[in-house]
């Protein structure tokens, strides 16, 4: 009877082709019991629409339709058969006993239905497959990037176990957990930041320094290509905040804009730490990357290949020089003598109040206080530096005896 | 598994006989399995049916993990459980390996959480998707088949409704 039906109505598909696609469905299914001839529209949702010339199989468009011969169900041909022969010998859909494919046939009625209604099938099917290769894609790249973040993982737990070691020798008690996301424009510490909460917690989990002298060349290009990046993106990059042990925090870290001048060192950084490092640990770890990228730049031509050398005898040592404890006069030999002055005094850190102020933050407040004290929004923390009055440059050869705490200033 | 012991040849053709269109090779195969699961992602995720749920693992769309709430008016109301989901090369042909992550006393799931329900097995049809698995375990868990249990503790047990729901919320662990 529905054979009969799709085939009268066939011919009004001819005929009010012209009319949409919504009319021509309606022609087609709603005319069950009495074919509309005349041309009255019906509106069909293109939901309904797609489940009619939908195979159940695949759940994609119907293709060289076969209908089962006693219980008229659609499949595709391809769908039916592999259904047969896989699995038991009845209909998919309601279970009716299928003895072979005799039991079905072509219903190629429905095949011209569907061209009619979509003319540009291959194009639909064209799209449809881009779709997917885009999206097979995608998977394919976040499962690379997963397993870089796995090797930069671990990496980073070989590296902070070999610090343990160095930290025994130099018997050093910084605590300062800064896990080097601020290092703009490069991939890897990007990566090895999201990757932070498994090292981060540790005590001397320091991504970007931590990695030696043989690490360093290369990064020098990284760093020296910092400024623009930090200044043209407003916005840290987003990052996926998963939950550690201890708490982190993520904030931005400025210069002063009336404090600290063109010639002085003025980038922004972005700093992803735990929530319990307080200002002063901030301020030091400030104070030790502007010495160390004031060494990578005027020491390099000097260092020259010598660096090298000590980058394969000297690995652990300068690595662990580096790793923020320069600052109680560790570091080995003549490499760390620049990095033995770092103080947390050198730098103020400010926070801006509400009316635009700027207000000094006292060194021992943790972080995460400042950020429930004076922050309270929900985006990361800004903080501002500034060279300590009395020391306006981080000079290396500088005694940092500085006995009034930077706390006192007021901005 | 019997499969290790298999001759490879066998093992191959066993595996490709289920697949559409078996000669224009696996990827192809897979890709068809992918579209068809990710279509049923969607409708799924638009569907919004309530106490089912659904989701692929990880980046691998062949290994989802399903939630089910017990239906209400059951011993299993309130109690929420996880489930996964493994779908072989063959799907839709072939039924996915369900079993539960979560801990389920019920006669007719064992102890390793593997669940005795026919249209998983026999009665796989190619029609059945996740959604309707997962709505077929929903039911089964109010309805149990206490013919053939796996759990005989469990179906022993069922007579007595109140002692089997206090059996049931005491040893629940999510």
């Amino acid at each position: 009877m529905f054979l009969v039906t799709l085939n009268s109505s066939h011919s009004s598909v001819k005929s009010c082709m012209s009319v949409g696609i919504l009319s021509i469905m309606l022609c087609v299914f709603v005319c069950v019991q009495e074919a509309i001839m005349d041309g009255t529209e019906v509106a069909v949702s293109p939901r309904s629409l797609h489940s009619e010339l939908m195979c159940p199989i695949c759940l994609d468009m119907l293709k060289n339709t076969m209908t089962t011969k006693e219980c008229l169900h659609r499949f595709c041909s391809d769908c039916i058969v592999t259904a047969l022969r896989s699995g038991n010998k009845e209909c998919p859909t309601c279970r009716k006993k299928l003895v072979s494919r005799r039991s079905l046939r072509r219903d190629s009625n429905f095949d011209a239905l569907i061209s009619k209604i979509y003319p540009s099938r291959d194009e639909y099917e064209a799209h449809q497959r881009r779709v997917l290769d885009r999206l097979n894609r995608l998977h394919n790249k976040e499962a690379l990037s997963s397993s870089i973040e796995e090797g930069l993982r671990q990496q980073a737990r070989y590296r902070s176990e070999r610090n343990h070691r160095v930290k025994k020798q130099t018997q050093e008690s910084d605590n300062t957990t800064f896990s080097g996301g601020e290092d703009n424009g490069d991939a890897r510490s990007h990566l090895s930041h999201d990757s932070a909460p498994s090292h981060t917690p540790h005590p001397c989990g320091q991504t970007p320094s931590e990695a030696g002298p043989s690490r360093k060349r290369p990064r020098v290009s990284d760093d020296g290509s910092g400024p623009e990046a930090d200044s043209g993106s407003p916005t840290p990059p987003m990052r996926r905040h998963k939950e550690g042990p201890a708490s982190e925090i993520e904030l931005v870290f400025r210069p002063h804009p009336q404090l600290v001048h063109d010639q002085d060192y003025n980038q922004t950084r972005y700093v992803k730490t735990t929530a319990n490092a307080t200002v002063d640990h901030l301020s030091k770890y400030l104070a030790l990357r502007i010495a160390l990228e004031d060494r990578q730049t005027n020491g390099e031509t000097e260092e020259g290949g010598g660096g090298e050398d000590r980058g394969a005898e000297g690995g652990e040592q300068g690595g662990g020089g580096e790793s923020g404890r320069a600052a109680a006069g560790g570091g080995g030999g003549g490499e760390g003598s620049s990095l033995s002055n770092i103080s947390e005094k050198q730098y103020t850190i400010y926070i801006m109040t509400r009316g635009g102020q700027f207000s000094t933050l006292n060194g021992s407040l943790t972080l995460e206080l400042v950020n429930e004290k004076y922050w309270k929004v929900r985006r990361p923390l800004e903080l501002y530096y500034a060279p300590t009055k009395d020391q306006q440059q981080p000079q290396p050869q500088q005694q940092p005896q500085q006995k009034s705490p930077p706390s006192q200033r007021d901005g | 598994m019997a499969s290790q012991n298999m001759d490879p040849a066998a093992a191959a053709a066993s595996s490709t006989v289920a697949l559409k269109g078996s000669e224009s090779g696996g990827s192809a195969a897979r890709s068809s399995v992918s579209k068809r699961l990710q279509q049923e992602l969607m409708t799924l995720m638009m569907s919004g049916d309530k106490g089912i749920s659904a989701f692929p693992e990880s980046d691998n769309l062949f290994k989802w993990i399903g939630t089910i709430d017990g239906a209400q008016g059951t011993v299993y109301e309130g109690l929420r459980y996880r489930l996964s989901l493994d779908f072989p090369a063959g799907y839709p042909y072939q039924a996915p390996r369900v079993k539960f992550v979560t801990p389920c006393f019920h006669p007719n799931v064992d102890e390793q959480g593997f669940i005795c329900l026919d249209i998983l097995k026999d009665k796989w049809s190619a029609l059945y998707d996740v959604r309707s698995i997962l709505l077929s375990i929903q039911s089964l868990l109010g309805e149990p088949n206490n013919e053939s249990p796996l759990n005989m503790t469990a179906a022993e047990l069922w007579e007595d409704q109140e002692a089997f729901k206090a059996h049931l919320h005491s040893t629940f662990q999510k």
